[in-house]
């Protein structure tokens, strides 16, 4: 579903990404562990077509995104690390405004009041405006838009950066149970613990490379901390 | 899809509390100047229509006297107030509304309302058309400034673009949401500035305005979508909604403030006016140039065939009236002819100015469908001026036509008849559409550009990174 292949990015003389190539296949969830600067957010804008390669190909579903920007947009969900909504908004308003814009079409309220159901968003707090949502609710937004969205491919961007474990535990809920309706997700994070909890596979990222990708029911917590310290101590 | 983008932008700005209180002011700022205009051009116009017909009852009850007297009795000509004044008095205060026609003089235009204004007028008339022209831009780069850089600031323009929203459609909706916003302030002001028209204007003085009222608007909604445009613009390129706004207000500070002014010197540096004392004085000087009276008698002696002047058979202190008249009219038309055209050359020099700054397009387009531009006092001013000329042939002629008298020849009601009343028609909506093509194009230029810059900034230039 989702594919890099030989993709890289440089800005001047500096490589941000050296040539990566990963396949995220339908209902796996592939967790890019790295530390800042390691270039996992210049892959997930790469797929996003946020920025343009220096070289390489990123596809969706088959589809270049240089060539089909707006199509394979289409395809995919994005989580960014930040969760902004428009705070004169309420949550409803938010995701029937991105549900529309996604979808080409309206859903109806009875839909999407489906859709937060799903995502156990509080009884009565989609009609209030986001400026008063925590981050975790916020979150629940825009998965709900995933789900509206039906998008084949999530990008998640450090998503349980700044969560309490308990909406952690709920975010990573909603992911393994949209992974497990066959959606492709590729999730950038520092969290090692998620990373293997969650993860189909895990990536470590280094300086723009990644330098091994790890099956996670092949090791324990304690062994990805250690193979991932030492990539960091090369 | 772009409608669905428009109407969320509108949604949003209805409950943004700055929104609220900004369209507030500049509504209720609208709406008094409009009711200002509006009282103004009913009261001048009820004063003007009254004292035309006082006028023309003086003129023609003055009683017996020599029609020479009456000359300079004279009569006054009042400039019609148009409708449309009411929303841009426009050159009106300064150029003057009244002129006493009389013999020998082609006199000054008397009741400058700037002339009696205080010091408080230094800053400017509350008229809907400053509204519209400073206050409108301003509120429209209070709405969109922060368009895209708000969205770039607040992190929802990551994912707005990762719904796989075509740009452009995005920038159409914003720009639409925009104006929409601005239509709910502006659509009732309008119909209310309409209704106040046909309310105040004379019977079919309304629809015959009706062509001029249309145009305006068109004239307006292109300013303001140069606006629009430009904001996004300037939202889409800005890293921040800060810098975005420094920009616009840079931009709204030299369009309203500084162009204008920056032109109006540069004009009169160019093309240099007399002071009003060194023009009044050449004017004195000019007028003594007239031909000697023993000249003019032996002319008309000769055209009589006598060989002396009690063998003339008409007065010729008529023809010598006459004849000073002419050459009144000659200096006049000289002179006053130069003062205007250069007049003329300096608005034509600050119209070009409307390429850097599109508030002098509209500002002249406004005043010319006002009624109230240069152009259209010099268009009153010859009316007048020809109506004068007429009046004081007919007196003159009838001296002369009297011949010789045993004592003073009077004229009576049925020679002061025979001067018509001073009717003037305004120019066509063709005219002046004509004298404003200029400024018409560069609105359109300014508002296409806008539109295409727009188009161009949200897809080349807005950055999700």
């Amino acid at each position: 579903m989702l594919q890099a292949i030989g993709l890289t990015k440089t800005y001047g003389t500096q490589t941000a990404l050296h040539p990566l190539d990963l396949e995220v296949k339908p209902g796996e969830i592939f967790c890019l562990l790295g530390a800042n600067g390691a270039g996992k957010t210049t892959t997930i804008n790469l797929f996003l077509n946020f920025i343009e390669p220096s070289g390489g190909r990123a596809l969706i579903n088959g589809r270049d995104v240089a060539e089909y920007p707006l199509e394979t947009k289409k395809e995919i969900a994005y989580i960014p690390e930040q969760v902004s909504l428009y705070r004169n908004l309420t949550g409803m308003e938010n995701l029937e405004y991105f549900a529309t814009l996604a979808n080409g079409r309206e859903l109806g309220r009875a839909k999407l009041m489906e859709y937060l159901r799903e995502v156990d968003l509080p009884a009565g707090a989609e009609d209030r405006k986001v400026s008063g949502y925590s981050k975790g609710m916020r979150q629940k937004i825009v998965i709900a838009m995933a789900m509206a969205k039906q998008a084949k491919a999530l990008l998640l961007d450090e998503p349980t950066s700044g969560l309490d474990p308990k909406a952690s535990n709920e975010f990573s809920r909603l992911i393994g149970r949209l992974a497990g309706q066959g959606t492709a997700v590729l999730m950038a994070t520092h969290d090692l613990f998620r990373a293997k909890e969650d993860g189909s596979r895990v990536g470590i990222m280094r300086q723009g490379k990644l330098r091994q990708v790890l099956n996670t029911d092949e090791f324990g917590h304690a062994d990805l901390e250690r193979i991932y310290l030492e990539h960091m101590h090369d | 899809m772009i409608g669905y983008i428009a109407h969320k932008e509108m949604r949003e700005m209805r409950r943004d509390g700055r929104f609220q209180v900004a369209a507030g002011i500049v509504m209720t700022l609208l709406v008094v100047s409009v009711a200002i205009g509006w009282e103004q051009y009913v009261t001048v116009s009820r004063q003007h229509e009254q004292a035309r017909a006082e006028t023309r009852e003086q003129w023609l009850t003055q009683g017996k006297k020599n029609p020479h007297s009456a000359a300079h009795y004279g009569v006054y000509a009042f400039k019609p107030k148009s409708p449309l004044s009411l929303v841009d008095r426009g050159a009106d205060p300064y150029t003057g509304v009244a002129v006493w026609l009389e013999a020998h003089k082609q006199n000054e235009f008397k009741y400058k309302p700037a002339r009696d204004a205080n010091t408080l007028a230094r800053f400017g008339d509350l008229t809907a058309s400053s509204v519209m022209q400073l206050l409108i831009p301003l509120l429209i780069i209070l709405m969109s400034f922060s368009a895209f850089a708000g969205e770039k600031e607040q992190g929802t323009l990551r994912l707005l673009l990762s719904m796989g929203v075509a740009r452009e459609k995005l920038a159409i909706g914003k720009a639409l949401g925009i104006a929409g916003g601005l239509g709910t302030l502006l659509v009732p002001a309008a119909v209310m500035g309409s209704a106040a028209l046909m309310l105040g204007s004379e019977e079919g003085a309304f629809s015959a305005n009706l062509p001029r009222l249309a145009w305006m608007t068109a004239s307006y909604l292109l300013y303001f979508a140069a606006f629009i445009g430009l904001s996004l613009t300037v939202s889409a390129m800005a890293r921040t909604g800060r810098l975005a706004l420094v920009c616009l207000l840079g931009f709204w500070i030299f369009n309203g403030l500084a162009a204008p002014r920056l032109m109006s010197d540069v004009s009169r540096t160019i093309y240099r006016t007399p002071s009003s004392f060194a023009f009044a004085r050449e004017m004195e000087s000019e007028l003594k140039k007239e031909q000697s009276e023993e000249a003019l008698k032996r002319k008309v002696m000769a055209q009589y065939k006598v060989e002396k002047m009690e063998d003339l058979p008409v007065n010729f202190q008529g023809i010598a009236l006459q004849a000073s008249e002419e050459h009144g009219n000659e200096v006049y038309d000289r002179l006053y002819g130069q003062l205007w055209d250069t007049f003329e050359a300096q608005n034509r020099l600050q119209q070009q100015g409307a390429v850097v700054a599109p508030l002098l397009a509209m500002r002249s387009v406004s005043m010319g469908l006002s009624g109230t531009d240069f152009a259209q006092f010099r268009d009153f001013s010859v009316a007048a001026e020809q109506y004068r000329r007429q009046l004081i042939e007919v007196l003159n002629d009838d001296i002369t036509k009297a011949g010789k008298q045993e004592g003073p020849h009077l004229g009576d009601e049925r020679l002061w008849a025979k001067a018509p009343p001073f009717v003037y028609e305004a120019p066509g909506v063709g005219r002046v559409l004509s004298q404003q093509c200029w400024s018409l194009s560069l609105l359109a230029v300014w508002a296409t550009s806008g539109a295409a810059l727009a188009g161009w900034a949200a897809t080349r230039r807005l950055r999700a990174e």
